[in-house]
């Protein structure tokens, strides 16, 4: 399989702050991939590159065959985004925010689409809320609606299960399975490991900006060991390094 | 209180520090100073052509403007508490989950903004006025007067507009109705004594004549004004589940015809249902110009045939370019993040708004045209208030980008922004008093508008949004 997302020596520091150091990495189309890592270790800052919306300060990306840093523009056109923190504008209703993001993305028969993510995130009856009204949950359900709303062939996703109970986050485990099931591919930044051992195919350890690990959930499995310890055992020898 | 409102301060001075740099941000009150200090030489010239009176009386006006400006643009109507505390004061908002009641965080927040901006703007004002008093033969009482009379201005304006925001979220008919009774009062004043009510604001006349007695009145007054607007103010309930029918679709429809529907379309529903489209228009704009007309039509007799009309129509072109920053402020650029959107794109969808919103100026300018007795010039008037709106938003956005409200406190933004208003200002000003028709001239001043916008855009692309 082809790589839809390359990523060579990336960096990107926030004046003193190094938050992506010199990583390299590559997904495959169709994989479910999780970028795993504690709090600040630059899951979120990757996101950001690689979907254009901040630029790297060294190193080179591409995203489907895009280069992020002069085409990020095309790159958020082709892909779906989920952003660390849910904020669709204030006062627009549910239902409008999802006419929103179709006008922008032009997309055809945004009605029907969105009646479609009503009723599988179950959130119907809050089509007409103003945004700034709904509660954590209904907002993340937006987000992930607004996401995955113009089918992408991939999707970026910061933390999507964070703020939902445990019928939702199965409701939204399925999908995401059967999403890379039809060949599409998920790129899921979270430190969820138990989440990220259930569905990702493969994965990478993020680690105050550095690359500690990448490689298939398989290898754990064959190993013998889980993810859960597998990257507190990774992530507590390199803290202490 | 004081753990709060000290936390409150240092949270401010952070967030305008943090944008652009500690030493750059204070050098700000710096440059207030220098420029009044060299302005206070100019003083002697500037009686030749205005007596002192009316120069005094139109620095108190700026100092109320200044008042109402400043507290309009932090607290408009029932999307205060959202938008204010929960963006951009985290502060004040981590302090709802405290022991705290919204209204003692409303006070301290009230009194921060009041104190903080004193420092910022009107000490140094004073201060640059005190520095020269001896070089210009002023006494020095009279410039420690002066510092005092304008920071009692300065809160009358702060103060006023605290008390009409919070009238504002609970009832709009009694603010109409307040409106009207202070109007007609204004209105009775002058019909009885045949003075413009303007020379009876308390700050000027306590300047004129100073008395103990009258310095306590005008301080009960504005802790009167600030008492009543902690009282009536009302936070948002959160959590309400109301319902509303669509208004996108139908608003993109009608905007087919301009760049960008979609967006343009976001920012009227926005301004529609946050209450921010009327609430800004009423306090960020009708309300500091109608001062501005008071005191201005006090030294008519000094300027040319017209004249008035046109320094208004000047002036009001300054305040309208400020709508640019009304619809910047309301959202920041992380509600895009996840879409196609370039913030080049955002800064030309936000000009589209700002150029239909340049009808509340337009229609404005029509009305003191035609009430002033000279709607024959209606149409100078409208077109050079109109194309320096357009200039001076030009300069905004190239300057600030999506952020005008944060960056116009960098001393470099803001000394240019001066730079480049103030001639333009300079030149058509004395255009229109030459003669009123020249002012179409002015029409040429959407030449460097577009340019600037243009610019404004390939500038801010190649920077990464900050999300303010």
């Amino acid at each position: 399989m082809s790589p839809v997302l390359e990523v060579a020596d990336l960096s990107k520091a926030y004046g003193d702050v190094t938050a992506v150091d010199h990583v390299s990495l590559s997904v495959d189309e169709g994989a479910l991939f999780g970028l795993l890592g504690p709090n600040g270790s630059g899951k979120t800052t990757m996101i950001k590159v690689l979907t254009g919306q901040i630029r790297p300060t060294g190193g080179s990306a591409r995203v489907l065959g895009l280069d992020v840093e002069r085409e990020g523009l095309k790159v958020r056109e082709r892909v779906g985004i989920i952003p660390e923190q849910e904020s669709p504008p204030s006062f627009l209703t549910a239902m409008e925010y999802l006419e929103f993001v179709g006008a922008v993305r032009k997309l055809q028969d945004i009605g029907e689409k969105a009646e479609y993510w009503f009723d599988l995130l179950e959130f119907g009856d809050k089509k007409h809320v103003l945004c700034k009204d709904l509660s954590r949950g209904t907002r993340q359900k937006l987000m992930f609606a607004q996401a995955f709303i113009h089918e992408p062939v991939l999707a970026l996703i910061d933390e999507p299960l964070i703020n939902f109970d445990p019928v939702m986050q199965d409701v939204v485990k399925g999908y995401l399975s059967e999403y890379v099931r039809k060949g599409k591919t998920i790129f899921l930044s979270t430190h969820i490991l138990e989440v990220a051992e259930e569905i990702c195919s493969s994965f990478a350890i993020l680690h105050s900006g550095k690359l500690l690990h990448a490689g298939p959930v398989a290898d754990l499995t064959a190993r013998g060991t889980h993810l859960p310890e597998f990257f507190l055992s990774l992530v507590r020898k390199d803290h202490h390094a | 209180m004081p753990e709060l409102f000290m936390r409150m301060m240092k949270e401010e001075w952070r967030l305008h520090s943090t944008m652009f740099g500690q030493i750059s941000f204070a050098l700000f009150p710096v440059m207030i100073f220098g420029i009044v200090f060299m302005g206070s030489f100019l003083l002697p010239l500037m009686h030749s052509a205005l007596p002192l009176g009316n120069i005094t009386l139109i620095t108190h006006a700026m100092f109320l403007v200044l008042g109402i400006m400043v507290g309009g643009f932090g607290l408009l109507g029932n999307e205060m508490m959202n938008r204010r505390f929960g963006q951009a004061s985290f502060l004040a908002y981590s302090a709802r989950s405290l022991p705290l009641s919204e209204r003692f965080i409303f006070a301290n927040f009230v009194i921060k903004d009041t104190v903080y901006y004193f420092f910022l703007w009107v000490l140094p004002f004073g201060a640059g006025y005190i520095a020269a008093a001896p070089f210009t033969e002023t006494p020095l009482q009279r410039a420690f007067l002066l510092l005092l009379t304008l920071s009692l201005s300065f809160m009358a304006g702060l103060c006023t507009v605290f008390l009409l925001s919070s009238l504002y979220v609970r009832s709009k008919l009694a603010l109409v109705l307040l409106g009207a009774a202070v109007g007609a009062g204004f209105f009775a004043i002058f019909l009885a004594t045949g003075i413009n009510p303007a020379l009876y604001f308390p700050p000027y006349l306590l300047y004129h004549s100073f008395s103990l007695p009258g310095l306590i009145a005008s301080c009960a007054v504005l802790a009167g004004l600030f008492i009543i607007s902690v009282i009536l103010f009302s936070p948002e309930q959160t959590g309400r589940t109301a319902t509303h029918k669509d208004l996108f679709l139908p608003v993109q429809k009608r905007l087919a015809g301009l760049p960008n529907p979609p967006l343009v379309a976001k920012d009227f529903v926005d301004l529609h249902r946050s209450g921010i489209g009327i609430g800004q228009t009423l306090f960020s704009f009708v309300a500091p110009l109608i001062v501005i007309w008071f005191f201005l039509s006090l030294v008519r007799s000094y300027l040319p045939p017209h004249g008035l009309l046109f320094l208004f129509a000047m002036i009001s072109g300054v305040i309208a370019s400020t709508i640019y920053t009304w619809v910047t402020e309301f959202d920041n650029f992380s509600h895009y993040s996840c879409l196609p959107v370039a913030v080049s794109t955002l800064i030309g969808s936000k000009m589209t708004t700002f150029a239909i919103l340049q009808v509340i100026p337009a229609v404005f300018i029509s009305l003191a045209a035609a009430f002033s007795g000279e709607a024959a010039l209606i149409l100078p008037a409208v077109v050079l208030c109109i194309s320096f709106s357009f200039y001076a938003a030009g300069v905004m956005a190239f300057l600030c980008g999506l952020s005008p409200s944060v960056l116009v406190y960098d001393v470099k933004v803001l000394f240019t922004y001066l730079v480049l208003d103030g001639l333009v200002f300079a030149v058509f000003s004395a255009l229109a008093f030459a003669n009123p028709w020249y002012a179409l001239a002015s029409l040429l001043l959407f030449i460097p508008a577009l340019l600037m916008v243009k610019a404004a855009k390939r500038r801010w692309d190649t920077v990464d949004p900050t999300g303010f």
